[in-house]
């Protein structure tokens, strides 16, 4: 099982005085001397939302809220460990939108000499740059006819509301120009807005957005993950994801037509960063 | 921190069992996971090591992604010559205090020193000193190759049920064995009450830390090979909630003239008030090791958190250097050491793993039970004998009785193949009786020579070298 090492978290809710043990299995200490211990197995669902982990089982519903957790370190350990058996346990997982893939996506296995390492927290204003670049790459044909469109729209209006006229057909078609690209370009800046938010309300269910990622790329496999979790034996293999596009600060892998991860090139050494597009384009097309 | 180990004996049933746990061990031998794709890039196979200080001594490939269903792959790793000296000199210490009369928690305590954290049962039992299929275990895994009773879960037995290990992993590469020491040992071992020490690997198996010189000479000299046994406890199981059967209701009693009849007995003891029933509790029921369950309410809480405050298997710190280790070859890549001719004979006279998963699975077979497996029914009374497969039935009735009771194994062995209808388990049956020296089942071979019934076609070649064999003995 992928990421085994990590050590079970103990979480004390000093509010109830209940505690937690998220570890190869499930404990609960309550009132009872003896705890209620569940395998993963037994565990139906998992909900992570924004406060808390709602571990339900059978009959309990058990709720560790975040803020319980002593250090983040021990969030993402949990979080880890949860992920992981829920591969092995096939319980129903919920959880929120991540900026990383899910550790139950990973294999333990070893990258090899091959691998290239690096670590670096994602930079939202690099995220939110290739958010946009990607959707220039969407939107620029569409942006040049929805501009002449638009031309086209209010040199109509001019002329059903004003009329055109010999005289003032001078004035009109500048007019519609100057009007046309002002609205495209009001169009485009929404369009940006909403890139860049989409990857903030993402970066903001996750606390993973402000850690320190630790990226592997290596023949076998690839991985992004917090470094407070990660060993290193852990990969996602290449056979998880569809194709990638590479920006000038990023390479961003899709799976399923959607983002999946982003690794920023500023992780890794300059020199290193041949060695990693030759791995990657060798395994991914790119797009 | 210095290690801390803590011993408790508890009673389950009737049976004390011994519990140590182990916080702050060194870890410098164990087992620990090497990932996926480690060996020849196959990602369906997970790689394991067991290590013993700075090397890996045996491999063991786990398929089918590390199912516990599956029979392992193991060998000994190809670099592997020796252990380290230091961890060699607390085996002898802990091995020579066992034979002084020190208690098993006393005279493991140094190497339970050298374990990961976790909680482990201690226990003595014979152990057979084979792979499970015959061959003497000091030679038999220089390949990689399936070892037959290594799943963790045992289809035969069961995930339910515990059973004893009985089979070894030598713990040394054979090219340690030196015969030289065999005068010795075979003085010593008469009069040692442990002759090994064992560390619980996987399945019907133990890795073998003490003693190997000692297993040569017991199994030479036929005497027990009684090791200590190092099992650790890191699996959850759930045990079945069965309700209790409701009370009879109390028989009615007519009421005398003028008054309500107690009866007697009541008189004297007036009726307690029924236990109120208790709702199954929910969640697991305990921990397991390969030979004993622990229900929560008996592991000592202090054991119970370190078993649900650690990971069953951690990597070890110097997991890297193992690993670089792995694909090394010893300059001397074989051995020419040679295991005593007797040993290796007598080996193969040891039951095997079938027999013993049989004698793990089935508790009693009664003389109707027999004679209903015969009748080809796999129910007696409404109660499933062994299994609903009929077949699997059979071959485990026959395992069972060769070990519990050679005489009854013959006579049912016969009784089968003398059944037409009970064909598709003839050569199975006939290949495990042709072990055995009997003058019955010669009879029955010859027979086999003399019929021209197709039926016995597959029973020819048996039967020919089975009746060679006996008339070059006789």
């Amino acid at each position: 099982m992928a990421f085994c090492d990590l050590k079970p978290v103990r979480i004390n809710i000093d509010s109830t005085g209940v505690s937690y043990i998220i570890g190869e299995v499930f404990a609960v200490y309550a009132n009872d001397p003896v705890p209620a211990v569940y395998s993963w197995n037994q565990i139906q669902t998992v909900v992570e939302d924004k406060r808390c982990i709602t571990v339900k089982t059978e009959n309990c519903d058990f709720v560790i809220p975040k803020k319980d957790f002593i250090q983040q370190e021990d969030y993402f350990r949990a979080l880890a460990i949860i992920e992981c058996a829920q591969k092995s346990g096939g319980f129903v997982y919920e959880h929120q939108r991540r900026i990383l893939p899910l550790k139950s996506e990973y294999i333990e296995t070893d990258p090899g000499k091959d691998a290239y390492t690096g670590s670096c927290e994602i930079d939202e204003n690099d995220a939110a740059s290739t958010f946009i670049m990607l959707m220039n790459f969407k939107l620029v044909k569409v942006l040049w006819l929805l501009t002449i469109i638009l031309i086209l729209l209010i040199f109509l209006g001019l002329h059903i509301f004003v009329g055109i006229t010999r005289e003032n057909v001078l004035y009109f078609i500048p007019i519609s120009v100057i009007g046309g690209a002002i609205l495209t370009l009001i169009i485009y800046l929404v369009c940006y807005a909403v890139a860049r938010s989409k990857y903030t309300s993402v970066a903001g269910c996750d606390p993973a957005a402000q850690e320190p990622i630790s990226f592997t790329i290596s023949p076998v496999g690839f991985a992004a993950c917090e470094s407070c979790v990660y060993d290193g034996q852990e990969l996602i293999p290449w056979s998880a994801f569809d194709y990638f596009i590479e920006s000038d600060k990023m390479f961003v892998f899709y799976k399923d037509g959607t983002t999946s991860v982003f690794v920023p090139k500023k992780a890794f050494d300059k020199k290193c960063l041949g060695g990693i597009s030759d791995i990657i384009s060798l395994r991914l097309e790119q797009r | 921190m210095g290690v801390e180990i803590k011993t408790e004996h508890i009673d389950i049933g009737g049976k004390n069992v011994i519990l140590a746990s182990v916080k702050g061990g060194s870890a410098v031998m164990g087992t620990c996971s090497a990932g996926y794709g480690a060996k020849r890039g196959d990602t369906s196979a997970l790689m394991r090591l067991f290590y013993i200080g700075n090397n890996p001594a045996a491999e063991i490939l786990c398929p089918n992604r590390g199912s516990k269903n599956s029979d392992k792959l193991i060998s000994l790793c190809t670099g592997y010559s020796f252990m380290d000296e230091e961890i060699h000199n607390t085996l002898t210490e802990s091995f020579n205090r066992l034979n002084v009369g020190d208690s098993l928690e006393a005279g493991l305590h140094d190497i339970l020193a050298l374990l990961p954290d976790g909680v482990y049962t201690l226990y003595l039992s014979d152990y057979y000193t084979t792979d499970g299929a015959g061959t003497f275990f000091w030679g038999a895994y220089n390949l990689t190759h399936e070892i037959h009773g290594t799943a963790e879960h045992n289809r035969t037995i069961g995930k339910d049920k515990t059973y004893r290990p009985c089979f070894l992993i030598p713990g040394a590469p054979l090219d340690n064995f030196d015969a030289k020491t065999l005068p010795m040992t075979n003085e010593a071992v008469k009069t040692r009450a442990v002759q090994g020490i064992v560390y619980h690997l996987s399945g019907l198996h133990s890795v073998l830390l003490k003693g190997h010189h000692g297993a040569v000479s017991c199994t030479t000299a036929k005497i027990p090979y009684k090791c200590a046994v190092i099992e650790k406890l890191d699996e959850p199981y759930t045990d079945l909630y069965i309700p209790p059967a409701p009370a009879p209701a109390p028989e009615q009693t007519e009421p005398a003239q003028g008054g309500e009849a107690v009866p007697e007995a009541q008189q004297e003891n007036p009726p307690q008030p029924q236990p109120e029933e208790l709702p199954p509790r929910e969640g697991i029921t305990g921990f397991r090791s390969a030979s004993v369950k622990i229900p929560l309410e008996l592991i000592p809480r202090d054991m119970l958190r370190i078993l649900l405050e650690n990971r069953f298997e951690y990597k070890p710190d110097h997991y890297h250097s193992l690993i670089r280790k792995l694909g090394t070859v010893r300059k001397k890549s074989y051995s020419n050491k040679v295991i005593p001719h007797p040993a290796l004979e007598l080996a193969e006279q040891m039951p095997d793993c079938e027999m013993m998963e049989s004698v793990f699975t089935v508790d009693k077979l009664t003389q109707a039970q027999l004679d209903a497996l015969l009748a080809g029914e796999t129910d007696l009374n409404g109660e499933t004998i062994i299994s609903p497969n009929f077949y699997s039935s059979i071959v485990t009735a026959c395992n069972f009785l060769q070990f519990t009771n050679p005489k009854k194994f013959v006579e049912f062995s016969l009784a089968i193949l003398d059944n037409p209808e009970l064909y598709a388990t003839h050569e199975y049956i006939a290949n495990r009786i042709s072990r055995i020296t009997n003058k019955d089942v010669y009879a029955f071979f010859r027979s086999v020579l003399a019929n021209d019934d197709p039926g016995y076609e597959k029973l020819r070649q048996i039967a020919e070298k089975y009746v060679a064999l006996y008339d070059r003995q006789k």
